[in-house]
């Protein structure tokens, strides 16, 4: 993916939002379907159940278009939250506790941190690297708290280590995340 | 408000890629709703999953599927949005489990100050609010798994610390016990286990098996 492409796909998402526009709508469905679909299948997930989740996250992408902000995440980061909490409805039948998904604004006593209001799109440039350049072993329990739906206890007790090394990792990873995000907290 | 207690990093991550239990994510979504800190940490987390999602293996749609959505567009969306009840202290994630007031929920005595309520959630762990009139104190016990609890009115004490409105204490099987409610308003806490309490002395034993903790 290019650089600017996550600022595309942000407009893209934003077109839908605000004009039902079809034509951004298909753009959006060829970049993220097939990697929705990859997602879930990661996750164990068969090939008719991943494809019909994938569906109805685009369905999801659709109908909520008007409530995505820029200013509060990426395009992908909006749409990797709507698979995972289809995925934890549909295949776990478990509700997803949330702080409001859908209309921030209704918690107006909340102070906003000083991150809610950066540019999403170019942040992902920045974290996407940010990833690639993790030293392996934070790469790895990074992806496998993704793609391995298990606790850390389990991660770690598979693969050998120690769970305080795992937390320890963890720390690490995430606070390259906040310095690549330009955190201030 | 100021928050001294938070989730650990790797909680926070495993609420935000999905891989935390329904009640390890109520806990952590109820801190987030005192804590401005943790809400940009699930952010972040968020974001590495949107970053993952680039890199995935795409894995092709049928070749009707494109077709099957566009039929699909017009439908009304069958998901109501419930809005969250602002003029409620119930954290909004709680919300669903418990409803908007403390006051009308059919709390059951345990002993002296002490009541309490499960929580009904999916994934096998314990879920339960805990309400200590000030002074009371549960138990001293300790863990066989992790516990967790979050402070959602007044505040309590124990050996390691003071904890407030919003703080989440974070606890191991190494660590016995007595937390006691500080003067002030009833200290209410949503607590979660992964493993059943272990209570130290016979009586608190016989009442913690008569009350399934």
């Amino acid at each position: 993916m290019d650089v600017g492409e996550a600022t595309r796909l942000n407009a893209l998402v934003v077109a839908v939002g605000c004009a039902q526009d079809r034509v951004a709508f298909q753009a959006l469905f060829d970049h993220f379907a097939p990697r929705v679909k990859g997602y879930l299948m990661r996750l164990g997930a068969g090939n008719a159940v991943a494809e019909d989740l994938a569906q109805e996250a685009m369905l999801t992408l659709w109908r909520k278009a008007a409530l995505f902000d820029p200013g509060k995440a990426s395009a992908s980061t909006w749409i990797f939250t709507i698979a995972r909490n289809l995925r934890i409805d549909a295949i776990r039948k478990e509700r997803r506790p949330e702080l409001d998904p859908n209309e921030p604004a209704l918690l107006p006593e909340i102070e906003r941190g000083a991150d809610e209001t950066m540019d999403w799109a170019q942040a992902e440039d920045r974290l996407h690297a940010a990833l690639a350049e993790l030293p392996r072993e934070q790469a790895e329990i990074i992806a496998l708290s993704f793609l391995a739906e298990k606790p850390h206890s389990l991660i770690a007790a598979e693969l050998g280590l120690p769970l305080g090394t795992v937390k320890s990792r963890i720390r690490l990873a995430m606070a390259r995340l906040r310095q690549a995000l330009g955190d201030q907290l | 408000m100021s928050i001294s207690h938070h989730p650990g990093d790797e909680l926070l991550l495993s609420y935000a890629s999905g891989a935390a239990s329904e009640a390890v994510a109520l806990i952590v979504a109820a801190h987030t709703t005192f804590c401005a800190a943790c809400r940009a940490t699930v952010a972040h987390a968020e974001a590495a999953g949107g970053s993952l999602l680039r890199d995935v293996a795409p894995v092709s749609m049928s070749s009707t599927a494109y077709e099957s959505i566009l039929s699909r567009l017009d439908e009304p969306a069958r998901e109501v949005v419930k809005a969250a009840h602002l003029q409620s202290d119930v954290p909004a994630p709680l919300q669903p489990y418990i409803g908007t007031d403390y006051d009308a929920l059919p709390w059951r005595h345990v002993a002296g100050g002490i009541s309490h309520l499960p929580i009904r959630t999916k994934g096998g762990m314990k879920v339960r609010l805990i309400r200590a009139e000030p002074g009371s104190g549960v138990y001293t016990h300790t863990h066989r798994g992790e516990e967790w609890t979050l402070v959602l009115t007044g505040s309590y004490t124990d050996k390691t610390g003071h904890y407030a409105t919003g703080d989440l204490q974070s606890t191991t099987p190494e660590v016995v016990h007595r937390p006691t409610a500080d003067a002030g308003p009833v200290c209410i806490n949503l607590a979660v286990t992964d493993a059943p309490l272990v209570f130290r002395g016979l009586m608190p034993k016989l009442v913690a098996k008569f009350h399934g903790f």
